[in-house]
């Protein structure tokens, strides 16, 4: 999920607002860009890698779903804590 | 809707709904044919992202020589169980070369080996069917999506991205247009047009990882607007890491990777002694489902058997893929070193739209491409994708064109109606109250609801009775408490009533079929029905509710006969039927 956006590398061009397939970045007042749906981030790193100036991370670990073993301890590969 | 809303009036020849792969290639084709005529492609995303395309690595199957479209067709009847529409796949198939020279010409290129001949790589042990991967590997569809979009832009095709459509406009049975809104802005929209496509892509479950855009409204809008539907009890249950996302994993197989069980067992060898661990994600999840639930699991991602060399090809060159290889190296969580957790994750549907060959669907001037409609029975091979969406999409163009020089000009929608679709499509926008839901939340309930391994991989009746009950009593009472605090949560909470949708048609069409075949298992039906294969059908009734209803598939008038089944490869009915347990 987007992790961060740093403000003092951002130089506001955009490219990471135009490119989120999930409109998950917006542009801020103060012409830098902002992770503004954070929830809706589905991890494709298409931001990070459009950004020319390096300021995205993205955290690569997956989004915690409801479990396919709900009643399978974790230890056992199921989803139960 | 309120007075003050602003309806933004679009005219055009031709609609697309969607910018991936089927719609920028219906694009192309149809501004090719007719360079007058206008045409606009819509999508929810952003302006020319090209859709899942942008993500895909441009594995691309093809019927090259020496092989034969014949040697294929044998190979995805027997793959597909039957369950193999052989008119259909044979004109997919001879098409697929000269798209794949397409490509070549728009300055896509395919791996090619030290000898000057291209590489290719089989597919779940079938005899023929084969992908070419992409020179680029990691980046190849996201280059596919910008040639195809270049050539749009000389040609003039508007592209409009950020605008959700939520309902097709039709008067007397034939297509006129559609409407929806701006996801940033909030205006309304309705596109006025003589034909449309639907390349909207499949429905799904938003499960992260390129999995978040294909949830299925435009197989709810095809639906109400009168088109048939099909294969919805097939989903796509993929192998994932439990904790991070793969792509890639199938190319692994061939050379020796596989998943092994808590005791180190390699248990696909035991579920199916002849294919062993290189086969379709649809069996080895059956295989993790079985092992998981007789206390076998955790499942271990084991690339141990790969030869070093493998390995230094194998790692990700390019793309998203190396980004993302390199931050979980730093994390630890070292593919080609570390041992790694995977689990069964659902992701898709691949249930969609019924079409002719040639697109048109139930709506006169309404066309399906792509993952839209449905081609595969839920077993699918690399590479397929990228082939039948570019030729669905180059042939729904066609068909377009063709229908728009013949048909009488489009009667105008009907403007009250469209109105009247704006304001219920609208009337989340800002509801307020104490027992208003976010699409999030009501999206977490469904996805519990249908994720169970005992609905999901190995279903059973019960199970699924159970699933059904709550997707119905989450229609009922959730969907309409759903509230949207702004234009981008409106476009999130109709994704959500469009997974809700695709759920309950899939947890209903999963209890229909009473067997076992292709990408569907059923627990309690282990085998394929005698009687042969059966597509099963969805309609809407003049009440709104939809029918289901099988039909046979017609084997004895077609040329490849069903004499044997990929099915059969599995001992899954054995481990279901008591042996194991
Ligand atoms: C990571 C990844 C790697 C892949 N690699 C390969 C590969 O190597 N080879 C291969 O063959 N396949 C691959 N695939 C699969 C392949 O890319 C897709 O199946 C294919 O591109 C789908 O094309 P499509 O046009 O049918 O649908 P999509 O690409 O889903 O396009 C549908 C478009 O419609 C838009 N849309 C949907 N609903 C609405 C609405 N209501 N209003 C407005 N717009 C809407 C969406 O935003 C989207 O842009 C991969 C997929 C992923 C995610
Ligand atoms: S990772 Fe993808 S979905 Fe997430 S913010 Fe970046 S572009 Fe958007
Ligand atoms: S792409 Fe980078 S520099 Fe450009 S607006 Fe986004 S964060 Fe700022």
């Amino acid at each position: 999920m987007i992790k961060s956006i740093a403000p003092e590398i951002c130089t506001g061009c955009g490219a990471c607002v135009r490119i989120c397939p999930l409109d998950a970045l917006r542009m801020g007042e103060d012409k830098k860009a902002f992770i503004a749906y954070p929830e809706d981030c589905m991890t494709c790193f298409l931001c990070e890698r459009a950004c020319p100036s390096g300021a995205i991370d993205v955290d690569p670990l997956r989004e915690v779903l409801p479990p396919t073993f709900p009643d399978v301890p974790v230890e056992l590969g199921g989803g139960r804590a | 809707m309120k007075n003050t809303m602003k309806i933004n009036r679009v005219e055009t020849d031709l609609l697309i709904l969607g910018g991936g792969s089927a719609g920028l290639w219906a694009a192309h084709r149809f501004a090719e044919l007719m360079p007058g005529r206008k045409v606009c492609i819509v999508d929810k995303g952003p302006q020319d992202w090209g859709g899942l395309m942008a993500m895909a690595g441009g594995d691309f199957e093809a019927v090259l020589p020496p092989d034969t479209v014949d040697g294929w067709l044998e190979d995805l009847v027997y793959y597909f169980d039957g369950l193999c529409d052989q008119p259909l796949m044979e004109a997919l198939l001879s098409r697929s070369a000269e798209r794949m020279r397409d490509y070549e010409r728009f300055g896509c290129e395919f791996f090619h080996k030290p000898d000057g001949s291209l590489k290719s790589v089989p597919q779940r042990g079938l005899p023929h069917v084969k992908l070419y991967p992409a020179q680029v590997k990691g980046r190849g569809g996201e280059l596919m999506a910008k040639s195809l979009v270049a050539r749009l832009k000389d040609a003039g095709v508007t592209r409009m991205g950020r605008i959700m459509l939520t309902d097709y406009l039709v008067r007397d049975g034939r297509i006129t247009g559609a409407a929806g809104f701006h996801c940033i802005s909030g205006e309304a929209y309705i596109f006025k047009a003589g034909a449309v496509v639907a390349a909207s892509g499949m429905g799904g479950w938003k499960t992260s990882y390129g999995k978040n855009t294909p949830t299925g409204e435009g197989m709810r809008m095809a639906f109400e607007a009168g088109a048939q539907l099909q294969d919805l009890e097939f989903a796509r249950v993929w192998n994932m890491p439990r904790l991070f996302a793969w792509e890639g994993q199938t190319h692994l197989f061939p050379l020796g990777a596989r998943f092994v069980n808590r005791l180190g067992e390699n248990f696909m060898n035991r579920y199916s002694p002849v294919l062993g661990p290189n086969t379709d994600p649809h069996f080895t999840t059956i295989g993790m489902a079985l092992e998981i639930r007789a206390g076998r699991g955790p499942i271990i991602f084991d690339v141990s058997p790969l030869r070093g060399e493998d390995m230094i090809l194998l790692k990700p060159q390019t793309g998203w893929q190396k980004l993302n290889y390199e931050k979980l190296c730093r994390l630890g969580l070292d593919l080609f070193k570390d041992n790694t957790e995977w689990v069964p994750q659902m992701t898709v549907s691949h249930g969609g739209i019924r079409a002719e060959i040639d697109g048109s669907t139930a709506v006169r001037g309404l066309f399906a491409a792509g993952t839209a409609r449905s081609m595969e029975p839920g077993v699918y091979a690399g590479g397929f994708a990228l082939m039948t969406t570019a030729v669905t999409g180059h042939m729904a163009g066609e068909s377009a064109a063709a229908w728009l020089r013949d048909a009488d000009d489009a009667p105008a929608p009907d403007e009250a109606e469209a109105e009247a679709l704006l304001t219920r499509a609208f009337a989340p926008l800002g509801r307020e109250g104490r027992d208003t839901l976010t699409p999030k939340q009501v999206l977490t309930r469904i996805q519990a609801t249908v994720f169970p391994y005992d609905v999901s991989i190995v279903k059973n009746g019960p199970a699924l009775e159970r699933a059904l009950a709550e997707i119905r009593r989450i229609r009922e009472e959730e969907l309409p408490r759903m509230a949207a605090a702004d234009p981008h949560y409106l476009l999130k909470l109709h994704e959500v009533e469009a997974v809700a949708f695709v759920s309950e048609l899939f947890v209903r069409a999963s209890l229909e079929r009473r067997e076992s075949r292709a990408g569907h298992f059923r627990e309690d039906f282990p085998r394929m029905d005698p009687a042969g294969p059966s597509w099963i059908f969805v309609r809407r009734k003049a009440d709104g509710t939809a029918e289901f209803t099988p039909e046979r598939v017609p084997l004895e008038q077609w040329r490849v006969p069903l004499t044997r089944c990929y099915q059969d490869n599995f001992t899954f009915v054995e481990q279901a039927t008591g042996k194991d347990r």
